[in-house]
């Protein structure tokens, strides 16, 4: 793309670093520059995720694991997970948690992103404080959630009684209307942080002339925002949204701490659903029937929004 | 290129556009405003941290008091204070941050470059290669214990630290890459053209003019390997076993009892846990500013 | 001294290891998995122990604290992936599953001249199939903590000894206006536990020993009836029974004196202590229903099959759990299931609280040693108990349990 120009005034420093200017060196330095991250990545996960993908295929259980007879079964696995009444429930659940999750955590991430870029006194404070969320270590988070939502001792109904809110305590976590929706709250709250962080880092790139230039021509707050911040940090926000999907799917921690997926599995998710098949019934295979399922669905939903971001951005 | 040519009319008329259309709050009222959603936003992200500081250090027999009070009658930092001098809090922190600092620079240090790389050349693979790698991310890490386990005894890394940080770069590396290819896309080109037109080789252009303005999105990055590095509980209780090489997320785990759990405790431990990144990031927070502000290019 | 210590080493191991037989090793390195709460600190008399033992034997063993919330994952993960530990401390309730997929070693042949040393429930929890895979490290079963100042502020003089005193003790400690109930009790798979003794004592069954499922019959309904009305008809029960998934969820009501009665094992004991100092309370063997009965928990001791120090391995749990158990479960207020731990005058010695546990010994049954048990225990009975928390009829969740049982047992 980019081809030396040799200018009659100073001359390019003859440097080691012209092997990678010219000719073959400026086709492959690209290439070299991108391999320790792709050797780390295919060289440590390819197998795990293969493996795992085939399990889907063979009736593995920890017995047959263990005794070496795990056969071929095809998609048997699958129909078993699809006729299982509790996996239509899961299905649903996980949309659920899925949409809530990236909706709030983007819209909220975007707003606190733009309410925090700016210099005024103090916002250093402000912005390590609303990253908190983040910072304390899942388990220990949602263990904290549990109690507050508690019965017994939580402080989540004190406080809605003495706001008025309520006008008794609620089990939050036992009431099966609400348990997914409670623990959606937590993670959004968990989550929201690092979506801010990304945003706001983005913000913080965007060239200041660029913002100046809009101002001139007289455009106020909001079209301002519309019409040129939010186009600049488009790519971060495709990104943001992507990771905010993946690890809302993933998100082991959040609903198994909290509820296991129950009562009578009102916040099962695809994955709680995965995990009991592998470590509560042992059986591998439907376990990872689930977990290719997800993978699938998650490929494919990123695939094609990313491949429609890449279009809009005429990259 | 950035620079928008001013027609002669136009700046007539910006003069009387004093009066602005949209309707505005006068300024000390949109400051306030400002403020009190700030303060909001604060509380909501701080109140189950000042949760868990209120609980470690409430009495012993406060903590299942009815009903709970938010400012806890009593305090005691004897939860701390066991925590510190058990030689174990020391090990498992060291341990966490040996392995935090190597997984942080390698991180950044493979994902800036290939992140550069793939913003700024397209070659083969560069739109999908990303994508690819991204992949690796979406099975469940759950159920890919069994295999990983299997890997890495065969490689010989169970149980050491340094055989965790393969595990760890090989997801972590894929958003990284990722996201910095984003930064960097954000990064105008004419910049770096202009630097090299000057007499900089690319690795010049590259170090003082693309990186400082690309600091923003390093540091977020680098903060997001942080964090998941030190708080990460899965792979390590999979995969670490002598109590000398646990990491503080397993440390904290421990604490936590089939029949009970010690809650001022393991409230302390996760404040302390948390506590050494919060201090990282209120310094880095500053690095968030772009450097150079942006406005480089004149004219 | 130290030729004749290893003769006699040497003489005892060959007279032990009859099925296995050949001449001892000499110093094996021993991976030894224990629970955290065991090896809490450096100064955990576990470490006494094992020096003593490895002092006695030549052995070494690596210790390494797995924290109870990973136990089961890391063996199965490790265990699959062919390493693991040589010997590792389990919950009775998974050794089953472990077994089935021969990931334990056989010990029935060394056991055999062993079994009178150890009690019998205990023992039985580590028999799988006929073959036994693991030897009782400590045992706990579950009793009645009881509220002294509210049961006697509710006019009852006494604590209950069966079931309809239990039911008018719960309803007489109820109180709507003071916001009190009579019974504090566990939520899903936590309920689940409580619920097997009272099931047992209905003379009900879940699986027996035959291993035919008895879920559906009259009188395991009963007891489910029995207890879940307490909660939805007479309201005995606080809300937290909807959640209450752990057991410091179960013991807060009572903690917070809004609970006259508890039904826990010993672990509760410290946690009341540390919880509410001024608590007045005392524990009493469970209510009898048509006969005794109390489920045994505990952890057991296991070999893994795959291990190359077998041997050695063996001496350590048979170390372990022997004789010298009754002091070192002492030293962690637990219970041992040492044959010695339950005669009298081992009973005699323990602290007071401690005690109604060990004279209801006798009673108490371990959950059926099934492949299965972790999918029953958390899939059927969870349900079965948030369902008819939430009023769904008893009669048609227990059948649908019953039918559900079957199908996993493959019957």
């Amino acid at each position: 793309m980019t081809k030396t120009r040799a200018p009659a005034g100073p001359k390019l420093r003859n440097t080691w670093s012209q092997i990678f200017e010219t000719g073959m060196g400026a086709r492959v330095y690209p290439y070299l520059m991108v391999l320790p991250a792709v050797l780390v990545v295919v060289g440590v996960v390819v197998y795990p995720v293969i493996s795992g993908i085939m399990t889907a295929f063979y009736d593995v259980t920890l017995r047959t694991l263990n005794t070496g007879t795990a056969q071929f079964v095809g998609f048997r696995n699958f129909e078993r997970v699809f006729a299982d009444p509790v996996f239509v429930l899961a299905s649903t659940n996980t949309l659920i948690w899925v949409v809530l999750n990236v909706v709030a955590q983007l819209g909220l991430g975007l707003a606190l992103a733009l309410l925090l870029h700016r210099a005024m006194p103090g916002i250093g404070f402000f912005r390590s404080g609303i990253l908190v969320p983040w910072v304390v270590p899942s388990v220990v988070a949602v263990l904290t959630w549990r109690w507050m939502y508690d019965p017994s001792v939580g402080i989540a109904n004190e406080i809605l009684l003495k706001l008025g809110i309520l006008d008794r305590n609620h089990p939050w976590l036992g009431d099966t209307a609400t348990s997914l929706y409670a623990v959606t709250v937590e993670s959004i709250w968990k989550g929201t942080p690092f979506v801010m962080l990304l945003l706001l880092a983005a913000l913080q790139m965007v060239p200041r002339s660029i913002l100046e230039a809009a101002s001139m021509d007289g455009a106020s707050g909001w079209r301002k925002l519309w019409y040129v911040i939010l186009p600049q940090i488009r790519v971060s926000f495709a990104i943001a949204a992507v990771l905010t999907f993946i690890l809302t799917v993933n998100n082991f921690n959040a609903i198994w701490l909290m509820t296991e997926g129950g009562p009578l599995n009102s916040s099962e998710i695809l994955f709680t659903l995965a995990y009991k098949y592998g470590f509560q019934r042992f059986d591998l295979g439907k376990a990872s029937a689930v977990a290719t399922m997800l993978f699938v669905g998650l490929v494919i939903a990123t695939t094609v929004y990313l491949k429609l971001i890449q279009a809009k951005e005429g990259d | 290129m950035d620079t928008v040519a001013i027609h002669p009319r136009q700046r007539e008329r910006s003069a009387p556009r004093v009066v602005k259309r949209s309707f505005q709050l006068p300024r000390p009222v949109r400051t306030a405003l400002v403020y009190i959603t700030l303060w909001i936003a604060f509380i909501w992200a701080v109140f189950p941290f000042y949760w868990m500081i209120a609980t470690s250090i409430r009495p012993k027999d406060e903590i299942f008091q009815r009903p709970p009070s938010l400012i806890p009658n009593g305090a005691t930092l004897q939860n701390y204070i066991d925590l510190l001098v058990g030689a174990q809090f020391w090990r498992f922190a060291m341990n966490s941050l040996l392995l935090t600092v190597a997984v942080t620079i390698i991180s950044v240090l493979i994902s800036v470059t290939a992140g550069y790389a793939m913003a700024r050349h397209r070659f083969k693979g560069s739109v999908t290669l990303p994508l690819f790698m991204l992949y690796g991310q979406m099975f469940p890490p759950v159920l890919l214990l069994i295999p990983f386990y299997v890997q890495l005894r065969f490689l010989g890394w169970l149980d050491s630290l340094w055989g965790l940080i393969p595990v760890y770069l090989s997801y972590m590396l894929p958003l990284c890459v990722w996201l910095m290819r984003g930064f960097f896309s954000q990064v105008p080109f004419s910049l770096e053209d202009a630097a090299r037109m000057d007499g900089c080789t690319r690795w010049q252009a590259f170090w003082k003019v693309i990186l400082p303005m690309a600091r923003p999105g390093i540091v977020a990055v680098a903060t997001w390997v942080m964090i998941h590095t030190w708080n990460e509980f899965l792979y390590a209780s999979t995969f670490i076993l002598s109590d000398t090489k646990r990491t503080l997320p397993l440390g904290l785990s421990g604490l936590i009892g089939q029949y009970t759990t010690d809650w001022g405790v393991l409230m302390a431990g996760g404040v302390l846990t948390a506590a050494p990144i919060l201090l990282v990031f209120f310094i880095l927070q500053k690095q968030l500013v772009s450097g150079i502000g942006g406005g480089a290019v004149k004219g | 001294m130290n030729i004749h210590r290893k003769l006699i080493t040497g003489a005892a191991a060959l007279a032990l290891g009859l099925g296995v037989g050949f001449s001892p090793a000499l110093a094996d390195n021993i991976v030894f998995w224990i629970n955290s709460p065991l090896a809490s600190s450096p100064d955990a008399p576990i470490y006494a122990e094992l020096k003593a033992f490895e002092a006695e034997t030549g052995h070494t063993v690596e210790l390494q604290p797995v924290a109870h919330m990973e136990m089961e994952r890391n063996l199965t993960v490790a265990m699959s992936g062919g390493a693991g530990p040589d010997v590792m401390a389990l919950d009775i309730a998974w050794v089953a599953g472990l077994a089935n997929a021969g990931l334990l070693m056989d010990l029935t042949e060394q056991t055999a001249p062993l079994a009178e040393g150890y009690q019998k429930g205990p023992l039985a929890s580590g028999r799988f199939e006929q073959r036994q895979y693991a030897l009782p490290l400590y045992t706990n079963n579950v009793a009645l903590f009881v509220n002294n100042k509210m049961l006697a502020d509710a006019g009852i003089d006494k604590a209950p000894t069966n079931w309809e005193e239990f039911r008018e003790a719960a309803i007489a400690m109820t109180n709507a206006e003071k916001g009190t109930y009579g019974l504090t009790f566990g939520g899903s798979r936590t309920g689940a536990f409580q619920l097997y003794s009272f099931i047992w004592q209905n003379g009900g069954e879940v699986i027996d020993d035959e291993g035919k499922v008895r879920v559906g019959e009259p009188e395991s309904v009963e007891a489910v009836e029995f207890l879940s009305s307490l909660y939805t008809e007479h309201k005995a029960m606080p809300d937290s029974v909807l959640t209450a998934n752990s057991w410091d969820e179960v013991n807060a009501p009572f903690i917070q004196e809004r609970a006259g009665m508890l039904v826990s094992g010993d672990w509760a004991i410290a946690a009341l202590k540390n919880g509410n100092p001024n608590l007045d309370w005392s524990v009493h063997p469970l209510p009898v229903g048509k006969q005794a009965a109390t489920v045994i928990g505990g952890y057991n001791l296991a070999v893994n099959a795959n291990t190359s120090v077998g041997d050695a391995s063996w001496q350590l749990v048979e170390w372990l759990t022997g004789p010298r158990s009754v002091e070192l479960m002492g030293k962690y207020n637990r219970l041992s299931a040492a044959a010695g731990a339950a005669a009298p005058e081992a009973i005699a010695a323990l602290p007071e609280e401690i005690k109604p546990f060990m004279e209801q010994a006798d009673a108490g049954r371990a959950r059926p040693v099934v492949a299965e048990w972790s999918q029953i225990h958390s899939e059927v009975f969870g349900t079965v108990w948030d369902s008819v928390l939430r009023g769904q009829p008893v009669a048609d969740v227990m059948s649908k349990a019953d039918a559900q049982t079957k199908s996993i047992m493959g019957q």
